[in-house]
């Protein structure tokens, strides 16, 4: 037949017609005017992977009225000039938007910090405040470990766990853990019954008191342990020599410690061994400062 | 608010300026380029083209149509705002470090530099507002400071009667603009500390002083007398007076005693800072620039304000309605009390 196809009614013949192309006509954008004063536009189009998409925009149009000096409206169109000549319309990339700041004039307005309020620090504030936190060592409204009474007030517990501890060596433990843990939280023994609990420690009570403890620095890396027990040996009875190693080559760190069973001893040690020459270095002698935390 | 970063210069920058109506910013900078944005978006209307070396300072004319530039290249330059065309150069033997058109439009004065074997001087020129007419290359008037130290920035008064300058030991002079008479001075900032900014109020009644003594001053333009002291806590750059109804003066600066605070490290710490104008008290500050501000000015519509910094960026910044809306107790209770 005739190359060209011809819609004629009554044709009989459509069937020897090439295949239609429906899939690739694409139905035209219907406009229809809503209820509300808003258009409805639906569209169709292809896609990158050759997929027909459908898309359907409801847009409202407002026309906004706003004043403007003549001269400003003129400069507007004004045509650009410079090295901005033939670039389009609106900013190009000399221009970026920055960050939202949040500005409000106040009264009395303080610097430093004030204006931002880190979002971890609202959400712990606001945490604080929903949770029932109560220290243990005060009761005041604070986690204990930031409690600002900790040195202070945790006192008031030595004192009362020691009174109880006296009372007897199995009793005494028992009742201690007791006392020490109210709550029902378990407290290791070396905690409980406030530290240095009388008849608790093996060895009497200046086994490790810092009383009669010296702290001898600038020892040289070839001293022993021996050898400073010797030499401190002959002011009074030592009970525990402490000397700092390092742990993979075994040489002396510099610094000991000394522990005698008189404190009296201690103190004459101190004046005697002070400056004492010992290998190749002058050993300077004081007293150990008092273990803290505890 | 979110501000709107102009990043058309390389260098730092050294001075913007609005036009009348508030809808241009010129700024220059320390590369030798004039640029000029549209404040309502940040868009570039474009650059004028013609100076070599650092460009120190920029006005233009209350009808912009006249742009005027000085600096290292000992000139200074007259435009035409619209098609960057360059109407006129006055050369001279130092750099010029200020121009000021006058209130009409109708003077334009350059302040250049002082150097060995040249003194300070301030020069005026008679410009008629229509570009196709050429601008005079003799000056009106020359004012020569010899007796003082150094002038760094001038400025005309009200009704063209004075001529203000600020010089570098701290202090502000009154002269005559028609005579070139001095009148008086008034040794208002710390003595050393130059005056680095000079600003006016809307009818060029009184004036702002900005100074490395870490003080920004309120003079009144005809008897000198310091009106107001405002204190921040590094030396000031730039000091701009925003326009009525808004009580309020924005201070620039640099170089300040930064706390560690934690703000996003996107953004810059150097501050623009808010007072009241009556009160003397800071009400607020704006951060954001990576340099210390080098340059700060309010549009005189009052809906906009914009700040050149060392980092060679220049921020503008809308105000929100909240703003607008702040007012100190006592002012609320006048406003009620005259309606009443």
């Amino acid at each position: 037949m005739a190359t060209t196809v011809q819609n004629t009614p009554g044709r009989t013949d459509w069937a020897e017609d090439g295949e239609p192309e429906l899939a690739s006509v694409l139905p035209q954008p219907v406009t229809t005017k809503n209820k509300d004063g808003t258009e409805t536009v639906v569209s169709y189009y292809l896609n990158e992977a050759g997929k027909k998409v459908k898309r359907t925009q409801r847009i409202r149009r407002t026309v906004v009225k706003k004043r403007e000096n003549p001269r400003v409206a003129e400069r507007r169109q004004w045509a650009k000039m410079g090295p901005e000549a033939n670039k389009p319309a609106g900013p190009g990339d000399t221009t970026t938007l920055g960050e939202n700041i949040i500005f409000r004039p106040q009264v009395g307005f303080k610097a430093g910090g004030v204006q931002e309020k880190a979002p971890e620090e609202e959400k712990k504030n606001d945490a604080l405040k929903k949770m029932q936190i109560k220290c243990r060592i005060c009761s005041g409204d604070h986690f204990t470990t930031k409690c600002p009474f900790k040195d202070s007030m945790a006192a008031p517990e030595e004192g009362t766990g020691e009174g109880a501890g006296g009372e007897g060596g199995g009793d005494g433990i028992d009742a201690a853990g007791g006392l020490g843990s109210t709550t029902g939280a378990y407290v290791p023994i070396h905690l409980r019954n406030g530290r240095k609990g009388e008849g608790e420690r093996m060895g009497g009570k200046f086994e490790r008191d810092d009383l009669a403890t010296l702290r001898v620095t600038n020892v040289s890396e070839l001293a022993e342990e021996q050898d400073l027990r010797d030499m401190f040996e002959r002011h009074g009875r030592v009970t525990r020599v402490f000397l700092a190693k390092d742990r993979e080559t075994g040489r002396a760190k510099g610094f000991a410690f000394v522990s005698y069973a008189d404190r009296a001893d201690a103190a004459r040690a101190c004046e005697r061994m002070d400056g004492y020459g010992f290998g190749h270095l002058i050993l300077r002698v004081e007293f150990a400062k008092k273990a803290d935390g505890k | 608010m979110r501000p709107i970063l102009l990043s058309g210069h390389e260098r730092a920058l050294t001075q913007v300026k609005f036009s009348k109506e508030g809808d241009l910013i010129f700024s220059v900078s320390k590369d030798h380029v004039v640029c000029a944005w549209y404040s309502a978006n940040g868009e570039r209307f474009g650059a004028y083209k013609g100076h070599q070396g650092a460009l120190w300072t920029v006005d233009v004319d209350p009808t912009t149509t006249l742009l005027a530039t000085g600096g290292a290249d000992n000139t200074m330059r007259l435009w035409e705002v619209r098609t960057g065309k360059l109407l006129k150069t006055w050369d001279y033997a130092t750099s010029v470090k200020r121009v000021e058109f006058s209130e009409d439009g109708r003077q334009l004065l350059a302040v250049t530099e002082k150097r060995t074997g040249q003194l300070s001087t301030v020069y005026i020129y008679d410009i008629s507002p229509d570009p196709s007419e050429p601008a005079p290359s003799e000056h009106a008037l020359r004012i020569v400071v010899d007796e003082q130290p150094r002038v760094t920035v001038a400025g005309f008064s009200y009704l063209n009667h004075f001529i203000i300058m600020g010089h570098e030991d701290g202090s502000v002079s009154q002269w005559d603009a028609k005579s070139g008479e001095h009148i008086k001075d008034n040794y208002s900032h710390e003595d050393g500390m130059q005056v680095s900014d000079l600003q006016w109020s809307a009818d060029r009644t009184y004036f702002l002083t900005a100074s490395k003594d870490k003080t920004a001053k309120l003079h009144d333009t005809a008897t000198l007398e310091v009106l107001k002291t405002y204190t921040a806590d590094t030396p000031l750059n730039s000091a701009a007076i925003c326009p009525d109804p808004q009580q309020y003066v924005i201070l620039g600066g640099g170089q300040a005693a930064m706390d560690v605070t934690t703000t996003s490290q996107r953004q810059g710490k150097f501050e623009a800072r808010f007072y009241h104008k009556v009160f003397e008290e800071e009400i607020g500050r704006v951060r954001g620039h990576f340099g210390p501000l080098n340059s700060v000015a309010v549009d005189p519509t009052g809906k906009c304000y914009c700040s050149g910094g060392e980092d060679g960026y220049v921020r503008v910044h809308h105000f929100d309605p909240p703003y607008f809306d702040f007012q100190f107790e006592v002012e609320r209770e006048a406003r009620a009390e005259s309606r009443i």
